[in-house]
């Protein structure tokens, strides 16, 4: 990149299991509660805004182009445009390098970029059988046709389609996520008893981070009826444990599996806002930015094994920065699967690995797990979707800031075959 | 004066009705002389083929008649001759050889309805502005121009009396429905439409098409209207309906009743003599002056503060109570952000729990999408800290009414605010100025009174500290009246205006239990008077605490003239009533709400071991004392200047207390008891019950020739 892109500051909600405390709020619900208090909290003037970028994956049927429903919603003006960004589970990262793009090619100033996903309001939808029993519904004119259609009516065509299930899937290689993170299991041998340990930690971890993660929330008052309120993240169990753990039965491969609910991400609500302009722009303005974007890369690769995004992106990463693992005090690589962030690992530190996937003669390194997720991760914290990215540089930049460390990797695997790697920095 | 300008194209007369020198169309005597010569003109051509009347004002067809003439209107005579010179010119109109179309783009209200309706045919513009209605009632009269007539005629008897009896102007795509329109068109294709629609009716098949599409309402309307039984029953349901929302206390909505149910079967001329002779009744009577008086008062307060170059967009409120969460959502509601301070997001989350049962409540009725509810409560932010404020206009304080309290949080929130920023206080009962001495800049504070509940209560008053500046508080009142409510510029003094000369009625409510009086005795003597509840009623909801807290404030100021009444100190203090809200006050409130409560007689036992019956207290004394009180404090607050204008004190006991409007406010009042027997009455009561009620300077003065309070 020419220049570091200044973020400004970050704010986000509560994260939250989903069908629970935040299913009252829609996905704009949540990213217009974010964007109108990043605004009301940075004090920069709404006016110079240049435009709203929102990453989101499920996006709502109620709010297409949930960016522009998002910046009505906080209150931002009529004028400022606004986009929707969908690069899947890194779609809250996607917000903020697009909008890096739009600044380094001169065409915006002052972006704010939110992540943002509920999980709890993706709809069931008709399938093909009952969507087009309606479709001939609605040419029939007389009595008779439209007794005719409903003949041929079945109530097997009720039967949903499970919008997040479908969701979840990809369309390509037929594979749940879940199924993939049992290819990479087997793959890098990783045991039940690996994940249920690695799952353990991230719940110690967020359970004690709570005080220092509440310095990046913005508490809720709880739509509909707002009688209560929500001003931590629900997931983390301060007193999760192996042998609960271990009682559990795997979810995705009941025969032969080693992938449970409980070392694996729950679906959850929430949103993230970050104000990102250029570092020279943020010093003119006498800003103080919570942080830098130093450099991002994203990288592709063979979708049933997507969860080793992270190894193949931050590859590209360090060739195009020139930056090596060894450069970084913190480590973020998002926790979809135990499983998952387990192999990143292991193939991380292989030689043989990097020679034959990633065009490198030596292993990307060994990742410290004392700079590993040191607040949890979304295995205790959960996983809204669109929102992850964003969570993941906030999380990393107060937790630089509060260690008086510098720089960190951000780095997450996407549905679909993608991974995503930032690096940022705080001095 | 030429009000109506005439020109005939293609023999289509266009009459173009713009009164010189006025924003508003509206009829008085020699205008509707005027359009009386008009239509002469129209009926003595015989080239026309049609006649369209249109107004030259924007926004505006005809507002109505004129109500300085109805409020002159001396006697009867008088006022059958208004009612029939209106008939006679608008028979006229539907006397026409020719069809005339009303072509109504905007408000279209009274007497302009009445006009429009003598037409042929009416087209209206689909815009907000557009609003047609018979508000009569609302002024103490009943429709006299025809309104009774024509138009449950022309859109049957139940929509008819809902519009009449209600008051409320319908919009055009309503209008459109009830078949009070022939046709709807956008501004933009105003003319277009017309023309076409002229052109339409000009042929007798298009003509006979365009009343074929008037609604005939169907069976149900058969079923209720065009049958004895089913009137009976409809005007029974009627009548019921006036009754539960009016108590009788009001003339003209059962007069309209009656007018319509005893003139339906007629034919159209014994019908206007009906109505005329109807309205003659109700023209000149006390109720219909004193409602007219409410009205001019009230427009009297369109400026009230003047006008500001710098309106607030963004708002601040400090302390997420019920009121804090009510003024947010009143502000949200007009569109603007708040942001809602408090200091555990518990209390945050209550704020707008209440802003959520504002919307809820319109929701229910329809006044509101549950989108529109959404970006309502999207507009309310709620804020541990001052972050934020540095965007904020105005800060509305709303925390505990304790002085020492709100100086500390007025003078910290000044700290963070911007320096053209304006701070106000929602203080019920504290001074202005004890309050500005913490703050470096007290002619940017002045105090915001809102009423509870902040979503019902119109009135706000606007408090004007010595220090203020003219500008904050032409700034607060513009904003007050931004978000919909009647802004009354006060002088700063313990209570205000409204408080000071309420709380002296509760306390008296009080002695006057504590004397011997029951409490259900109490409260249906003074909700028999009109107010829309008893003194022991409005306690219990506005929350015993409130209340006492209040009163000593009120005391400390004032002396043992409000000296608080035991009965409030051995409910707060020993027995911890709180009210509604807890239960128990005055009344027991189960969880039926519907249920009417009954006296906590805990409370009464309590009261009796002190002090035990002597005498008995009759309604009449009850009323006395009760009215009285609030009349000397009053004058009190006449002779202090607390107000500019005399008939601003009324309208604010109107909108504030609910003091029955018919009735015209409290000095109105005073006037119809004469000065001369205020002052009597009131030296009896000091003699009986205590030099509280020593009539004050003013009205010793006003009773040494019996002249009235002004008003």
């Amino acid at each position: 990149m020419k220049e570091r892109l200044a973020i400004i500051d970050g704010v986000r909600t509560p994260f939250s299991k989903a069908g629970g405390a935040l299913a009252g709020f829609s996905a704009d619900d949540l990213g217009a509660v974010v964007a109108r208090e990043l605004m009301a909290r940075t004090a920069f003037p709404v006016a110079s805004l240049d435009e709203l970028i929102a990453g989101n994956v499920a996006q709502p049927i109620e709010a297409a182009n949930v960016a522009r429903v998002i910046a009505l919603k906080a209150g931002l003006p009529d004028s400022l445009i606004a986009s929707s960004v969908h690069r899947n589970c890194a779609s809250g990262m996607e917000a903020i390098t697009t909008a890096a793009n739009r600044i380094f090619s001169d065409e915006a100033d002052h972006i704010l970029c939110v992540g943002t996903e509920s999980m709890s309001n993706i709809p069931l939808i008709y399938g093909k059988q009952m969507t087009a029993l309606f479709g001939r519904m609605m040419k029939a004119k007389s009595v008779w046709q439209r007794l005719g259609v409903w003949a041929g009516f079945r109530p097997s065509f009720l039967t949903p389609i499970i919008g997040i299930q479908v969701g979840l899937t990809d369309p390509v290689c037929g594979l749940n996520m879940g199924q993939t993170a049992e290819i990479l299991s087997r793959e890098f041998s990783v045991t039940r008893q690996d994940q249920d340990e690695f799952a353990l930690l991230s719940h110690q971890r967020a359970a004690a981070a709570e005080q220092r993660l509440a310095e990046e929330l913005v508490p809720l008052p709880l739509a509909p009826k707002y009688e209560g309120v929500m001003s931590k993240d629900d997931g983390p169990r301060a007193n999760q444990d192996m042998a609960a753990l271990g009682k559990l039965k795997p979810y995705f491969d009941k025969v032969a599996g080693t992938v449970t609910v409980g070392n694996a991400c729950p679906i959850t609500d929430g949103a993230a806002a970050l104000l990102v302009m250029r570092e020279s722009k943020a010093k003119t303005l006498g800003l103080k930015p919570l942080g830098f974007l130093r450099d991002y890369a994203y990288a592709a690769l063979d979708g049933r094994r997507m969860g080793l995004g992270p190894v193949y992106a931050s590859a590209k990463l360090f060739a195009k920065s020139g930056l090596a693992l060894n450069d970084f005090d913190l480590i973020e690589v998002n926790e979809a699967f135990a499983a998952q962030v387990i192999a990143c690992e292991r193939a991380f530190a292989s030689a043989e690995f990097a020679k034959a996937n990633l065009k490198r003669d030596t292993a990307l390194g060994v990742i410290d797990r004392a700079k590993l997720n040191v607040n949890g991760g979304a295995i205790a914290l959960g996983h809204p979707v669109g929102a992850t990215g964003a969570r993941l540089v906030l999380t990393i930049l107060k937790e630089l800031r509060r260690r008086g460390a510098n720089r960190g990797l951000a780095t997450l695997c996407i549905g679909g075959g993608q991974g995503a790697a930032l690096a940022l920095e705080v001095a | 004066m030429i009000a109506f300008t005439t020109t005939v194209t293609d023999g289509i007369a266009r009459v173009v009705f713009d009164l010189p020198g006025e924003k508003v169309n509206k009829f008085s005597a020699t205008v509707m002389a005027e359009l009386g010569q008009v239509l002469d003109d129209l009926h003595a051509r015989t080239d026309l083929k049609a006649v369209i009347f249109t107004s030259g004002k924007p926004g505006i067809f005809i507002a109505g008649a004129e109500i300085k003439e109805i409020q002159s209107i001396a006697n009867r005579v008088d006022a059958q001759a208004k009612a029939e010179a209106g008939q006679r010119t608008f028979q006229k109109i539907a006397d026409l050889k020719i069809p005339s179309i009303a072509v109504i783009d905007g408000a279209c209200l009274g007497g302009g309805l009445e006009f429009a309706l003598a037409c042929t045919y009416r087209i209206v513009a689909d815009e907000d502005k557009t609003k047609l209605g018979l508000p009569e009632v609302t002024l103490g009269i009943i429709p006299g121009w025809g309104g009774t007539q024509r138009l449950p005629r022309l859109i049957g008897i139940q929509a008819g009396l809902e519009m009449i009896l209600s008051g409320s102007p319908v919009n055009a795509r309503k209008a459109l429905k009830l078949g009070l329109v022939d046709a709807c068109a956008a501004r933009s294709f105003l003319d277009r439409e017309v023309h076409a629609f002229v052109a339409r009716i000009l042929t007798t098949d298009g003509a006979a098409a365009v009343r074929a599409k008037r609604s005939h309402g169907g069976m149900m309307r058969w079923a209720l209207e065009g049958n004895p039984a089913g009137r009976i029953a409809l005007f029974r349901a009627a009548r019921k309906g006036v009754m539960a929302k009016t108590r009788g206390l009001m003339p003209a909505p059962l007069a309209a009743l009656e007018v319509v149910r005893d003139t339906c079967r007629m034919s159209i001329e014994r019908g206007l003599e009906e109505e005329a002779h109807r309205f003659s009744e109700l023209a000149f009577t006390p109720q219909c002056k004193h409602l007219v008086d409410c009205f001019f008062a009230s427009e009297a307060l369109r400026k009230e503060g003047g006008e500001t170059k710098k309106p607030v967009q963004s708002t601040a409120v400090l302390g997420a109570g019920v009121m804090g969460g009510g003024i947010a959502w009143a502000f949200a509601n007009k569109g603007l952000p708040v942001r809602l301070k408090d200091l555990n997001w518990d209390a945050i989350t209550k704020g707008l729990h209440t802003a959520n049962d504002y919307n809820r409540q319109l929701i229910k009725r329809r006044k509101m999408t549950p989108g529109q509810g959404n970006l309502l409560l999207h507009r309310i932010s709620g804020s541990l800290d001052y972050r934020g404020f540095q965007g904020v206009d105005l800060v509305v304080e709303a925390v505990i009414e304790d002085l020492n309290i709100k100086r500390k949080v007025l003078a910290e929130a000044e700290h963070h605010l911007r320096d053209d920023a304006i701070l106000v206080s929602n203080t019920s009962s504290l001074s202005i100025a004890d309050m500005a001495v913490a703050l470096k800049h007290p002619e940017r504070f002045a105090g915001m009174h809102f009423f509870n509940p902040v979503n019902r209560m119109p009135l706000v008053e606007v408090v004007a500290g010595p220090q203020t500046s003219p500008e904050t508080v032409a700034q607060v009142a513009e904003l007050v009246r931004r978000i919909g409510k009647t802004a009354i510029v006060v002088k700063d003094c313990a209570g205000f205006l409204v408080n000071r000369i309420l709380l002296p009625y509760l306390n008296e409510a009080a002695r006057c239990l504590e004397d011997g009086a029951g409490i259900e005795q109490i409260d249906r003597t003074i909700y028999d008077f009109g107010m829309p509840m008893g003194p022991f009623t409005l306690s219990d909801e506005v929350g015993l605490d409130v209340g006492y807290k209040v009163a000593k404030i009120l005391a400390d100021s004032y002396g043992d003239r409000m000296a608080v009444a035991d009965t409030l100190r051995v409910a707060c203090e020993e027995l911890h009533l709180l009210g509604t809200k807890g239960g128990k006050g005055f009344f027991l409130h189960g969880k039926d709400k519907n249920a009417k409560p009954e006296a906590n007689l805990d409370l009464l036992a309590a009261l009796r071991a002190r002090h035990p019956v002597t005498r008995t207290v009759d309604a009449d004394e009850i009323r006395d004392r009760c009215l009285l009180i609030m009349v000397n404090e009053a004058a009190r607050c006449l002779e202090e200047k607390i107000v500019d204008k005399p008939g601003s004190l009324d309208l604010a006991m109107v909108m504030g207390t609910g003091f029955p409007p018919q009735r015209g406010g409290l000095l109105h009042y005073a006037n119809q008891l004469g000065s001369r027997t205020v002052a009597d009455r009131l030296k009896a009561l000091s003699d009986r019950c205590g030099p509280r009620f020593t009539p004050c300077a003013l009205i010793d003065d006003l009773a040494r020739d019996n002249r009235p309070f002004p008003t």
